[in-house]
Parts: structure tokens; C-alpha cells; sequence
């Protein structure tokens, strides 16, 4: 009998978590230093699971963590330094306040500063895990980069900012590595594959800040801090990846010597014309060996176990794909004109092959003029332009994004000035099967596919004449039913078969059609017998996951018939109005 | 009548006054006044004063006085011939250089053999004067004035050519001779010992310096400076980190993108559906304020008629006499409750019915256990059941653990609270790049995607208090106005 009496809250969950109270002092800096140390280093806040456990019997909220981690912290060399700095605070305080100014001098000169390449080597211990972190880098140095200058944070973060992203961007234009553009009322959302990985991120729209009040301005800054770092490494790899000169430097040969001639007497320092030309985006980085543009490399096949031929053709197909999409706009050359956002579009375009100027008092970088013959495509904002080249195209600056989305150059028609733009779709859906797909998509899959459809007649034309009007959308209506079949062919096949047998058979057709058909009801003669054969529980899994197809296609046929209820009304109203006029 | 000549010239001299000298002085220089004294009195020497006689100097009159005090000795000593003495000499020392009893007689006298030299002199003098080269050089009247006429030498200044701390200094370097005659080379030259000390920090190493340069942080293997061991032992060793920190505390994605109906030129139903979301979230917050509403509120029924607060106040005038009695009745009844005492039969009985009790209770309990064997099919069903049961709580455990990971977990006092959906009105879409008006921020994205991964805990701004009342004073000559 006996022993020592267990004392409550000295052992299990009590014991592994800390609150950040006493972690803070356990590591004796202030909150905001334990904070910025948290992030620097990764250390994220707790969530216990026996929150009462853990707080000794009370349960008000509280932020915990856990104690290996703050036994973590502990060894951090960095700690000593912010504490250094608090010293170096205490002291510069003091010598203003007794205005030593020599003292104030030779303070700031000794100012303490601390690195973080170790931290950085720490948490990604490869390459490629600091690749998967890049998002967040990304978007945080780009929302960095467009903040003015008024004090909210350094204007060397800032400035350090704008010159990793546009690194960053130089380097995807080089490796043609963009995928994926969308257009939100929040900002641009960008989503490129460097080495494998998929990096979304999103950029700002130029001038759209108003500060909000409730970030923490300090918290957000010692993130970037950390994120500058790891993406100026991440910098460094990528370029010497591709061979190219790190600290970037311009293709002298390519395209220096215009360059140089017409802009050197408007910048005044070298150095600064340099960033400037860097972030136009217009032209080719300079290479550690000047190689000769690379010819088109063969994929190596290995054939792995277990695979089939028809995957590796459809890998092969895949492969091909992308490597046409990267020469989109191979070849064209387009003109942006002073409305339209040019960072953006400089970027895009030149990414997948463009090449691309702008008005000479725009940005530095300009690389021909408006009035350059050979330019295919001219980017404009507005309702019309009043002195227009017969040989070129008017676009609006959708059909870039649009086109880039779709994989293909769409038609030019629908993006003319002045015409009312189809929608800009989110190339972030992927639709299951038995979905809603707008008719747009629809549209854009047929073109991908190869079909030509017949073009759609342009509203201008609506005003004209009623009567072929009225012809004229009944032929679209029709079409647009027709791709709606296209789609629920699979699910309706059934049904049409049976239809098609009542039709009148040509003998050419017959024999086209029964080899394809014979194999289709040997198809479905087998899945009839699978069906038949299933356990009772089976089957009646299976009844339930048909159900749910089918209630997901009759809900799909709901929004394609409202959407057609929606167009049918919108252009009646339209011609009312046309009348009324 | 030369000699008369002599002394003239001596005494044409600028005479300075003589100085009152004070007794220290005297006293210091009494070895030498004594010697001056003997010289005095010797038959040979001369005065430059004529009006004082080298027999003056040495009196023979004796005065009578006790000398078995000093204040005597002070009292009626005359010092007046010792100082004449004094003053003599040094006047011939200033003006002549020296005794004039110990000069030669050359130095003193000429031989002089007539006015040729001193005519042909003053015939010259004035020729000469007419050339601005002699004028020139001739010094002005206030510098001769001014001019130190005196011929004892200036006394030298002692601490022009001292150095402080001179022989601490020499010591010092002897020292270092020593030193360096063995190889040590003072503490003060050496180089620093450590390489990368602490060295002067700049701009350049800061973190956000927008110039700096990186390097291939993943391609170098981190070399071993030390002696692992002693890396470890002493402390240095980097801590390993644990690969757990490593892992996402969320497994949201870092960038989420808006749905569809976000675009700048959406797609109709895409648009309505994020309309319709938008729409819910704000029917949600108006439930919860109008319950918080709905709460506060109060009952109608309940408002204080006339009737019932004539009735508050009335009540407690009337019924105090039926309460009273109520108690004392109840008192009285648990009083005697309490005395009834249980006769041995009882207690007999009772105790009977209660063994009788338990066995009926065993021979339950053993019949159902025989009924059991029976019942072994529905017990197999049951069990079934039951673990079918579990099992399927496991899988909903482990699916809202899953789930888990997706949300905002609970990190201090506050709840995290999504910001607002971004959206725009049917009316507000522009359809165009040019016209477009971003809608909400990309930094409050940013910040509360953070927040949404468990990175940072959701806090509110610190509110500044303030410690002190601010104490409003109107001026006085701001009171007269009003």
C-alpha cells in the first residue's frame, strides 16, 4: 500500500502540449518575435484533443503547442539574434533620445541582421519538396511586388519582390511551362508544370489595393521574408537547370542591339534600365553556353511491365499535345495596345511562342511599331479604332486567354472590337460525366476535336432582315442540338439505336454501320447478362449508382433546356428592342 | 673721465623698476645671497647704484636685542641693505651680463683716441638714411621698445619637452622589445583569431536586400567543419528536424481558385450559382442575428399591467399568517415520524423477504444463462450486428478525421471566420478587361488562407488602451471668449 500520490497534470497530453504563453517565455522573446520565429521555422499551433486534458481542467480556449517543437525552437540560432536586436533597438532609442548622432550612425552601421539559408536547407531538404511550396511564394511575392511604396513594408521587400517574380516569369516563358490562365474578378490565376509539378498562383490586378485593416501587416511581411528567400533559391536551381545565366542578363545577340540604340538616353542609370528591360518581358535570356536552338528531342520509351502498347501510344499522343500547345502562337506577332493590361499579355503570349510589342512611350522594351506590316494580331480594348491596318486582326485581349485555355487558336470572329465577348470560362472545371457543360465548352470541345462548325452569324447581321434572321436561328438552335447529342450520345445510345433500326438503311451505310453496331449489341448483351448475374446486394449497389447517373443526366437536360429557355428570351428581347429602334 | 663714460653708458640703460620680492624667495636663495654678501665685502666691488656704498652694505652698527625669540629675530632684523644688495645685483645682471667686479677690465673699458670715427659717422648716417633699403631695416621704435632688453637668459620651459607619462611609456616599450626579442607579438598587433568573428554587419546580408545573390542551396553537401563528436559534446551540432514538421498541418491547397462564376465575363449559370451561394451565406448570418434578436426580445404578455403591479404590491401584506402555520404543522409531523420505532417482528420479516429476494433473483439468473444455450442463434446476430455496428462507426471516425484535415481547426479564442465571397452583381459585370472593377483583396485572401491552413491562429487586432484619462482643460484665454 501506499507510495507517492499520483498528482493530477503531470504526465500524458498535460505534459505535451505548452501553451504559447509559456512557450514564449520559456524562450524568453516577445510575442511578436515567438511568432515570427514560428513561421520562420515552421512550427504551426496545435489543436489537442482533450482540450480540458491538456489546459488542467479548464476549458477556456487557448493556443497550444506542442512541447518537442518549442524544445525545437530552442536550438535556433536566430533566437540569439532577435534578442540581439531587441538590444540594438534599446540602444538606438537611447542614443536618439540623448541625440548622439554619431552614436545613431555607428548603431545602424552595426545593425543586426540574420539569414535564412539554414532554415531554408531545414524545411525543404530536396528540391523538388521546395517546388511543391512555390504557390504560396508565388502569390505572396507578386501581391508584394504590385504594393505601392508608402511604408506598409519595406520598400526593399518590395523591390525584392518585383525582381524574384520577374525572374520567376522569365524563366516560365523560357521553359514554356504555362498551362493554364483564368481571368477572376480577384486577380489573375495563373497554373504552369515546372519539373512535373502543378504551381497555380495568383497575381493582382496593377493598382486594385485598398489596404484592409484586419491583416497583420507584420505577420504577412516575416512570411514573405521567409518565401523571397526559398524562391531565390528555387530561382537559382531553375535557371542553371535550362542553362541559363542566373542573375538573369539579356540575350545580347537577339535582340540587344535594338535595344540598346533607342533607350539608353531616356533611363538614367544603367542598372535601372536593365530591371526595367527584364520585367518587359520581351526578350530572350542570355545562356551560360549559347546552344543552338535545341531540335525536337524523342521522348525515350521505356516500356514498363504491365503496361500496354495503347497506354504508351496514348502517353506518346499526350506528349505531343503538349508539346503542340507550346507552340501556340508560334510564328504570330502581336501588337498591345496602351489599354490593355501589358504585363499580363507580354507574358502569355510570349509563353507559348508570340512575339510581342507595345507603344515605345508604354514601357521600355518596345520591339517594333504600330506600323510594323507584318504584325498578324493587334490587341485593343476599346469600341473601335479609328485607323486600322487591312492586314492584321482586332482582337480583344479574351481571345489570348480564351485560346490558351482552349489549346487551339479559336476563331478570331466572335473577339472583334466591339463584339459582345461569349463567356470567359474557368479552365479549372473538369466536368465528370453525365455534368452540365455549357454549350460554350461544348462549342470549344468541338473545335478541339477538329469538327468545323458552321460559323455562327454575328449580331450585326440580326439587324438586317427579319425574316432570314428568324431562318437563321432556327439553323443555330439546331446546331446547338446537334452538339447537345454529341455529348448524351452515350448516355441516350440505347434509344437512338432503337430509333436508327426504323430508318431506311442504305446498303453502303449498312455495312458501315453493322460491323460498329454488331459489336455495340455484343456490348450490351454482355453488360444485360453481367447485370443479370449480380448477388442481390450487388445489384442493388448497382440500381443505386445508375440511379444517381441518370438523375445527374436529367438534371444536366434540365440546365441545357432552361439555358435555352434563357437564350430564346434574351433574343426575343433583343429583336424587340432592334424593332422598337 | 673714461671711466665716468663707462658707467654712463651702463646706467643709460632702461631701468625697470625693481620688484618687491617676497621673504620664500629670499629664503630660497640664501646660499647665494650669503656668497654675494662675502663678495660685497671685499674691498674690490662696485656698485652700479651710486646711491648706495658697499660700506652701507655691510653695517657695523649692532643692535641689542634677546635673541632667545624667534619672533625677536624676525622683528628687528633689517633686511632693507641685504635687499638694496640684492636689487643691485640683479640689475647689473640684467644690463650687463653678469658683476661688473668680476669683468675684465677690457670688456669694461676703451681706449678713446678722439672723434674721427664718431664725425665721419654722422657725416655717413644721414646719406644712408635716404635710401629706403636701410630704412627697411632698421627696427621700428615700439619693437626696440618692446624688445627684451634683459641679458639673463630666458628660463627654459620644462614641459614644452616632457611627455606624459613618459616613463610608463618607456617601460612599456622596453617590455615589448623583450617580448618581441622572444616572438611574442603584442595582443594589440595581432591579427583576430577568428576567421568569421564577428565581423561588421551590412545591408548586404540582411534578408530582403534586393540585390543580393543566391547560390545552389540543394546541390552542396553541408561540410563538416569540426569533429562531429565534439560538434555534439560541446552543444554546436545542428538539431536534427523531425520529418513530422515537415508534413502539412492542412491539406488544402495553398492557391484556392474561385469558382467559375468569379470570372470577369462568367457564363451565366455559373454566375447564378455562385449568386445563389453568396446568397445563402448571407440568409445564414441573417438567421443568427435576427436569433441573437429574437432573443433579446421581450414577451408581451409579460409587460406589468396596473393590475399586476398593484398586486406586487400588495403581495406578502396578507398571507404571512398561512405560511406560518403550514410550518409549524410540518414540523410537528416529522418530529413524530421520526420516533416510530420497527418491532422485532418487523425487523423478522423483513429480513426474510429479503433472502427470499435474492434467491428468486439467482435462480432467475440461472435459468436464463440454461435458456441462453437456446438462444445462441439470436446471440450471433446480435453480436454481428454489433460489430457491424462498430465497424461502421470506425469508418465514419476515420472518414470525419479525413475530413478534419480540410477544416479550420480551432487555434485560440477565436473561431476562424471566412471572409466574405467575392461576387459580382448581373448589374456590376462589365464584360470587358478595361471596364473591370477587381472585386475584393488579395492580401485578405492571402492572410485568410493562411489562417485556413492552421499556419496562424485567428486573432483580433490588439485595441490600443489607454493607461491614463485624458483630462480636458479649456484655456483661460480661450474661457474669456466664451
Amino acid at each position: 500500500m501506499g507510495g507517492v500520490q499520483k498528482k493530477k497534470f503531470d504526465r500524458g497530453a498535460a505534459t505535451n502540449y505548452i501553451t504559447r504563453n509559456r512557450a514564449r517565455k520559456k524562450l524568453q522573446l516577445s510575442l511578436a518575435d515567438f511568432r515570427r520565429l514560428c513561421i520562420l521555422k515552421g512550427i504551426y499551433p496545435h489543436e489537442p484533443k482533450h482540450k480540458k486534458k491538456v489546459n488542467k481542467g479548464s476549458t477556456a480556449p487557448r493556443t497550444f503547442y506542442l512541447m518537442k517543437d518549442i524544445r525545437f525552437l530552442l536550438h535556433e540560432p536566430i533566437v540569439n539574434k532577435f534578442r540581439e536586436y531587441k538590444i540594438f533597438v534599446r540602444k538606438l532609442r537611447k542614443a536618439y533620445g540623448k541625440s548622439e548622432w554619431t552614436g545613431v550612425t555607428r548603431l545602424k552601421d552595426n545593425k543586426p541582421v540574420y539569414k535564412l539559408d539554414h532554415i531554408i536547407k531545414e524545411r525543404y531538404p530536396t528540391f523538388i519538396d521546395a517546388l511543391r511550396d512555390v504557390d504560396d511564394a508565388l502569390s505572396m511575392g507578386f501581391l508584394f511586388s504590385t504594393f505601392a511604396r508608402t511604408g506598409k513594408c519595406h520598400v526593399q521587400t518590395i523591390q525584392l519582390c518585383r525582381r524574384l517574380t520577374v525572374e520567376w516569369m522569365n524563366y516560365v516563358i523560357t521553359s514554356r511551362a504555362l498551362k493554364k490562365v483564368f481571368l477572376s474578378i480577384k486577380g489573375i490565376y495563373y497554373q504552369a508544370e515546372v519539373l512535373g509539378q502543378t504551381i497555380t498562383w495568383l497575381v493582382p490586378y496593377q493598382f486594385s489595393h485598398d489596404h484592409p485593416t484586419d491583416v497583420d501587416y507584420r505577420v504577412m511581411a516575416t512570411f514573405t521574408e521567409m518565401y523571397t528567400t526559398l524562391m531565390g533559391f528555387i530561382n537559382f536551381r531553375l535557371y542553371s537547370s535550362l542553362n541559363l545565366v542566373y542573375p538573369p542578363k539579356l540575350d545580347s545577340k537577339a535582340s540587344g542591339a535594338s535595344l540598346k540604340g533607342e533607350d539608353d538616353g531616356d533611363y538614367a542609370l544603367d542598372s535601372e534600365s536593365y530591371m526595367e528591360k527584364l520585367s518587359a518581358l520581351s526578350s530572350s535570356l542570355a545562356r551560360v553556353v549559347s546552344s543552338v536552338e535545341e531540335d525536337e528531342a524523342q521522348m525515350d520509351s521505356f516500356p514498363v511491365e504491365g503496361e500496354d502498347v495503347e497506354q504508351m501510344e496514348a502517353r506518346e499522343k499526350e506528349h505531343k499535345e503538349q508539346e503542340a500547345q507550346k507552340r501556340l502562337f508560334e510564328g504570330l506577332k502581336f501588337f498591345v495596345n496602351r489599354e490593355v493590361p501589358r504585363e499580363s499579355l507580354a507574358f502569355v503570349l510570349r509563353c507559348f511562342g508570340a512575339q510581342v510589342s507595345w507603344d515605345k512611350s508604354l514601357c521600355i522594351g518596345a520591339a517594333y511599331d504600330v506600323t510594323d506590316e507584318t504584325i498578324t494580331h493587334h490587341i485593343a480594348d476599346r469600341p473601335n479604332m479609328e485607323k486600322q491596318y487591312i492586314n492584321r486582326y482586332y482582337i480583344q485581349p479574351q481571345w489570348v486567354y480564351d485560346s490558351i485555355n482552349s489549346k487551339i487558336c479559336l476563331p478570331v470572329e466572335d473577339y472583334f472590337l466591339g463584339v459582345t465577348l461569349p463567356p470567359h470560362l474557368s479552365p479549372f472545371v473538369e466536368e465528370k460525366e453525365g455534368d452540365y457543360v455549357p454549350p460554350e465548352k461544348l462549342r470549344i470541345m468541338a473545335l478541339q476535336r477538329g469538327e468545323a462548325i458552321v460559323q455562327d452569324e454575328d449580331e450585326e447581321d440580326d439587324d438586317d432582315e427579319d425574316d432570314d434572321e428568324d431562318e437563321e436561328e432556327e439553323e443555330e438552335e439546331e446546331e446547338e442540338e446537334k452538339e447537345d447529342e454529341q455529348n448524351l450520345k452515350k448516355m441516350e445510345t440505347q434509344r437512338s439505336q432503337g430509333k436508327s433500326l426504323s430508318v431506311k438503311v442504305t446498303p453502303g451505310q449498312v455495312k458501315k454501320e453493322d460491323r460498329g453496331r454488331l459489336e455495340q449489341e455484343e456490348k450490351a448483351e454482355e453488360k444485360r447478362l453481367a447485370i443479370m448475374m449480380m448477388k442481390k446486394k450487388e445489384k442493388y449497389l448497382y440500381d443505386k449508382i445508375m440511379f444517381g447517373k441518370k438523375r445527374k443526366v436529367r438534371e444536366a437536360n434540365k440546365l441545357t433546356a432552361k439555358r435555352k429557355a434563357h437564350d430564346d428570351a434574351s433574343k426575343t428581347d433583343k429583336k424587340k428592342k432592334a424593332k422598337k429602334q | 673721465m673714461p671711466l665716468g663714460g663707462a658707467v654712463a653708458e651702463v646706467a643709460s640703460q632702461p631701468m625697470f623698476p625693481p620688484q618687491k620680492k617676497t621673504l620664500d624667495s629670499h629664503s630660497n636663495m640664501a646660499p647665494n645671497r650669503r656668497l654675494k654678501r662675502v663678495a660685497a665685502s671685499q674691498p674690490g666691488f662696485m656698485t652700479l647704484n651710486t646711491s648706495i656704498k658697499p660700506e652701507n652694505l655691510v653695517s657695523n652698527r649692532r643692535k641689542r636685542i634677546n635673541k632667545n625669540k624667534k619672533k625677536n629675530w624676525n622683528k628687528h632684523i633689517d633686511v632693507n641693505d641685504v635687499e638694496d644688495f640684492l636689487e643691485d645685483v640683479r640689475l647689473q645682471e640684467r644690463t650687463t651680463g653678469g658683476l661688473i667686479s668680476d669683468k675684465s677690465d677690457e670688456s669694461l673699458f676703451f681706449l678713446d683716441a678722439g672723434d674721427k670715427k664718431a664725425a665721419t659717422q654722422t657725416a655717413v648716417e644721414p646719406t644712408e638714411a635716404k635710401t629706403g633699403r636701410r630704412k627697411a631695416s632698421r627696427p621700428l621704435k615700439v619693437d626696440l621698445i618692446l624688445k627684451n632688453n634683459s641679458l639673463v637668459p630666458v628660463p627654459k620651459d620644462i614641459l614644452a619637452y616632457q611627455l606624459p607619462n613618459a616613463k610608463k611609456l618607456r617601460n612599456v616599450a622596453k617590455k615589448a622589445e623583450q617580448l618581441a626579442a622572444i616572438g611574442k607579438v603584442p595582443k594589440k598587433h595581432r591579427p583576430p583569431t577568428k576567421v568569421d568573428g564577428p565581423t561588421k554587419t551590412t545591408a548586404a546580408d540582411a534578408p530582403n536586400n534586393p540585390t543580393r545573390d543566391f547560390y545552389d542551396i540543394w546541390g552542396q553537401e553541408t561540410k563538416e567543419t569540426c569533429d562531429p563528436w565534439y560538434l555534439r559534446q560541446t552543444g554546436k551540432a545542428p538539431v536534427k528536424r523531425r520529418e513530422k514538421w515537415n508534413e502539412k498541418s492542412s491539406l488544402l491547397p495553398a492557391v484556392e481558385i474561385i469558382a467559375p462564376g468569379g470570372s470577369y465575363n462568367p457564363d451565366f449559370f455559373s454566375h447564378q450559382a455562385l449568386l445563389l451561394k453568396a446568397h445563402e451565406v448571407e440568409v445564414k448570418k441573417e438567421k443568427e442575428e435576427n436569433k441573437i434578436l429574437k432573443q433579446l426580445a421581450y414577451d408581451k404578455d409579460d409587460r406589468a399591467t396596473e393590475e399586476s403591479v398593484f398586486q406586487e404590491q400588495v403581495e406578502g401584506l396578507e398571507e404571512e399568517d398561512y405560511d406560518s402555520n403550514d410550518f409549524n404543522s410540518a414540523c410537528t409531523l416529522g418530529i413524530l415520524n421520526l420516533v416510530e420505532k420497527k418491532t422485532e417482528k418487523q425487523r423478522k420479516k423483513e429480513r426474510v423477504q429479503k433472502i427470499k429476494e435474492q434467491r428468486r433473483l439467482a435462480s432467475r439468473y440461472k435459468t436464463g444463462q440454461q435458456q441462453q444455450l437456446f438462444q445462441l442463434r439470436s446471440i450471433k446476430v446480435a453480436l454481428r450486428q454489433r460489430e457491424q455496428r462498430t465497424k461502421e462507426r470506425q469508418t465514419q471516425r476515420r472518414a470525419n478525421q479525413e475530413a478534419e484535415k480540410y477544416r479550420p481547426r480551432r487555434l485560440g479564442k477565436l473561431k476562424f471566420t471566412a471572409q466574405d465571397l467575392e461576387v459580382q452583381l448581373t448589374n456590376e459585370l462589365t464584360g470587358s478587361l478595361r471596364t473591370l472593377k477587381p472585386e475584393g483583396s488579395v492580401l485578405k485572401d492571402r492572410f485568410k488562407s493562411l489562417q485556413k491552413r492552421n499556419l496562424i491562429e485567428p486573432r483580433e487586432r490588439a485595441k490600443f488602451k489607454r493607461r491614463l484619462k485624458i483630462k480636458y482643460v479649456e484655456k483661460r484665454s480661450f474661457r474669456e471668449i466664451t
